[in-house]
């Protein structure tokens, strides 16, 4: 990240002024479309270099189709592929006579692909407006235009006492305050060891230690709330309907590492995210839990939410840096690291949402309570869980780590419906590795799935029945990885695009080299500047392993 | 100062150095494309890879800083198979091979990455820009390394240049994708100078003598 670029914008962040994105996103809502004019505009008021706007505008899923008076999104993630086989990517393509991309003539309606809207329990999912509907009848109403919004299932704790499915009611910040004090705190959560639920499993309270100790008058806290990964849901929860609980836990790191303000960077997919925890924040402030002086303990801290703009690499800590001060959402090479060099320059926690709303427990209750929510795991704490549509009970849970992954998928989520069987699950995310059935003895925890090649990711779990193409999911798999590109390192620019071209060729029927495709994923694998390239070959390695005769291989 | 080996060659550090840093201090070769000693390391074009004894995997030189007693090895097979694979992954992309002078061709030649590519695909559409007087942006051969932008940013400070979309569609333009006439360009020419394809060149003079046809009409 320019470390120019940021100074800039500091400095006009220090006097209220928006970030260049926050200008860009603005016009599209006004009228549709980015012109000049609003690139303009937005150079002169976030201090951001006209050049480097239009590099923004030109990087965001939002900001790169022109707009009918109705703009149709159709979700493209893995459970809605898994739902259709993509049929309905295809339908409401045809239903509006438009092109990905293309608005119509009289500009009645526009249509563009989107990953994913996060309703991954009722697919597929489509978007008009703001209004998310889902379910098999959904594609129908988007071309209809008579879409309603989808309503959200109740989350369940398969739990004694909910952890993180309970309402937050500022119990742990309370207690830190009182009694624990910030280095009581951070020995809490460091003796706790609370992994990072965004993907990567790294300790929290390693971070949170690393950002107390570095040097600056300054530091901020980021709630990562930028939960890309298709077929996972959990984020969205927390956030949407628990998001107290995750405000506390941005407090309760401000607190452990000497910050006064907090971040949280929402999924723009995710409309109902930013309005539910501005809400949250109101009140938290109206209650004296955020704001100067919280409860009379002379800690001050308050919380800002931000709304990202359509790109999956975001989520990855240094794009979501450089989205949350308005700039293009790519990677940076680290070090430096957040907690040295973070949001605008200044030493930054970034931790995932579900991470933070560990941590009231861990304040309110301590580490040992914490292991003891997971007594048949290494892994501490519980962790929230979601299923697809082609489970019969899909939702958010949450469980124990130490479940087979056979318990969860039969048991908690009743297996598939409509009389089908599972063909392979996918755990995690986009870069987590696929399960075929014969392995879902493995157990639902860090270690052992790690050592199937697969990872816990954010907890999403999604089945493809026994009708699913295991080439056509090759080929979903590939183009999502190549589309979200952030197209900052070479391996992942290029590779992304060439793997998916040698399993689309010839209709997605010709003869992939095994050779050379495997030579491709060593080269991601070792080669990617983050998780996106290093991790999208995962899935692959695991179909190369347990579907060989599907591939289309030579 | 801290000490490490390169190829068995014993080295003194300040704290904080770069592998890539020690390397050239011991006179060691490591490829690079994205690196411009004159710029903040980028970490982008990944060719720079070389192996650190009891890391799991290769590691890119020009980001990761040395540490005490590290073992480096420039030549170590799969560090070099990843940055030979990351070449051809690039030629792979221009519609022309490369000038012969350019930094890009002679990384290749070094690392003889000739022959068919593994993997061909797409390769970037030809779009020339030549409405400045003194520099010509020949997107197609863009490889996105930034050295260009960072020059802009880090050394001119004149903010001209922006990377621009994602992904394999990932180029860089100048000002409002208006050209270099039409931006804060300052004409100091540090983009054409570090640019490792000739993507952005100077207009000299002689150019109408030396360029290929396209260039001796806008010359002219």
């Amino acid at each position: 990240m320019s470390r120019n670029l940021v100074e800039l914008i500091r400095r006009h962040h220090g006097v209220q002024a928006p970030s260049a994105l926050a200008v860009l996103k603005a016009a599209v809502e006004d009228h549709g479309e980015v012109t000049d004019e609003d690139r303009k505009r937005a150079a002169e008021l976030s201090g951001v270099p006209e050049a480097a706007v239009y590099g923004i505008s030109s990087f965001y899923d939002d900001l790169l189709v022109r707009r009918g008076e109705r703009h149709v999104r159709v979700c493209t993630g893995t459970a809605c592929f898994a739902a259709t086989g993509g049929t309905h990517v295809e339908a409401v393509a045809e239903g509006l006579g438009l092109e990905p991309g293309e608005r119509a003539a009289d500009g009645s309606v526009s249509l563009a692909h989107t990953v994913c809207l996060g309703f991954c329990h009722s697919s597929p999912a489509v978007r008009d407006g703001d209004l998310v509907d889902a379910g098999p009848d959904a594609p129908a109403r988007a071309i209809a235009g008579t879409c309603a919004d989808a309503p959200e299932p109740e989350w369940v704790s398969l739990l004694p006492e909910p952890v993180l499915t309970r309402p937050g009611n500022w119990s742990g910040l309370r207690r830190a305050l009182d009694e624990l004090g910030p280095e009581g705190l951070l020995s809490e959560v460091e003796a706790a060891t609370v992994r990072g639920r965004g993907g990567a499993g790294f300790p929290a309270g390693t971070k949170w230690k690393f950002t107390r100790a570095a040097q600056g008058d300054e530091k901020f806290i980021v709630a990562n709330g930028d939960e890309g990964d298709p077929g996972s849901y959990i984020d969205k929860y927390l956030m949407e309907q628990n998001p107290a609980l995750v405000l506390e836990g941005l407090a309760l790191a401000g607190f452990a590492v000497g910050a006064a303000h907090g971040f949280v960077l929402t999924r723009s997919e995710y409309p109902r995210s930013k309005p539910a925890l501005e809400a949250a924040a109101e009140q938290a402030r109206a209650d004296g839990l955020l704001g100067p002086d919280i409860l009379g303990s002379g800690f001050d801290f308050d919380v800002t939410i931000v709304e990202g703009a359509g790109s999956y690499v975001v989520g990855e800590e240094t794009a979501l840096l450089a989205c949350l001060q308005g700039l293009r959402g790519t990677v940076s090479a680290r070090p430096p690291f957040p907690a040295e060099r973070g949001v605008f320059g200044h030493p930054t926690v970034v931790n995932n949402t579900e991470t933070l709303a560990n941590m009231p427990f861990v304040a309110r209750h301590g580490a040992q309570a914490y292991a003891d929510l997971s007594p048949d795991s290494e892994s501490n704490g519980s962790k929230l869980v979601c299923f697809n549509e082609r489970f019969t009970r899909p939702t958010v849970y949450e469980v124990p780590f130490g479940m087979s992954m056979r318990a969860l998928c039969d048991e908690v989520a009743g297996g598939m419906r409509d009389g089908r069987s599972i063909k392979a699950v996918q755990i995690g995310g986009p870069l987590g590795g696929i399960l075929p059935a014969s392995r879902l003895d493995t157990v639902f925890d860090f270690d052992a799935l790690a050592a199937e090649g697969c990872m816990v990711g954010h907890g999403s779990i999604c089945a493809f029945d026994d009708h699913t193409d295991i080439r056509a999911l090759a080929i979903h798999l590939l183009e999502f990885g190549a589309d979200e590109s952030c197209g900052k390192c070479f391996p992942c620019r290029i590779g992304l695009r060439r793997a998916h071209d040698m399993f689309a060729a010839e209709g997605g029927r010709g003869l992939v080299s095994r050779e050379r495709f495997e030579q491709l994923l060593e080269t991601l694998e070792l080669g990617s500047l983050c998780a996106h390239g290093s991790g999208m070959p995962a899935p692959l390695r695991s179909l190369l392993a347990h579907f060989p005769d599907e591939l289309g291989l030579k | 100062m801290i000490a490490v080996t390169v190829d068995g060659i014993r080295v003194e550090l300040e704290e904080g150095a770069t592998i890539l840093t020690a390397a050239k201090q011991a006179g060691r070769w490591v490829p690079t494309l994205c690196y411009d000693e004159r710029q903040a390391p980028f970490g982008a074009c990944r060719v720079c890879m070389v192996a650190v004894e009891g890391a799991p995997k290769p590691l890119p030189a020009c980001t990761t800083p040395c540490r005490d007693g590290m073992e480096i090895s420039t030549e170590d097979a799969t560090a070099r198979r990843v940055a030979v694979s990351v070449v051809e992954l690039v030629l792979s992309e221009l519609p022309a091979a490369p000038a012969a002078h350019t930094e890009l061709a002679q990384v290749a030649d070094r690392l003889a990455v000739t022959g068919e590519p593994r993997w061909p695909g797409t390769v970037h559409e030809v779009e020339h820009d030549y409405r400045h007087p003194y520099l010509a942006f020949e997107h197609e051969l863009c490889i996105s390394c930034g050295r260009c932008v960072r020059a802009c940013d880090e050394v001119q400070g004149a903010f001209a240049l922006t990377a621009t979309g994602r992904g394999f569609g990932a180029n860089v333009t100048a000002g409002l994708d208006s050209g270099f006439r039409d931006s804060t360009c300052v004409s100091c020419g540090a983009c054409a100078d570090t640019c490792p394809t000739d993507a952005i060149t100077e207009i000299t003079l002689l150019d109408g003598l030396e360029r290929n046809g396209s260039r001796e009409q806008r010359a002219l």
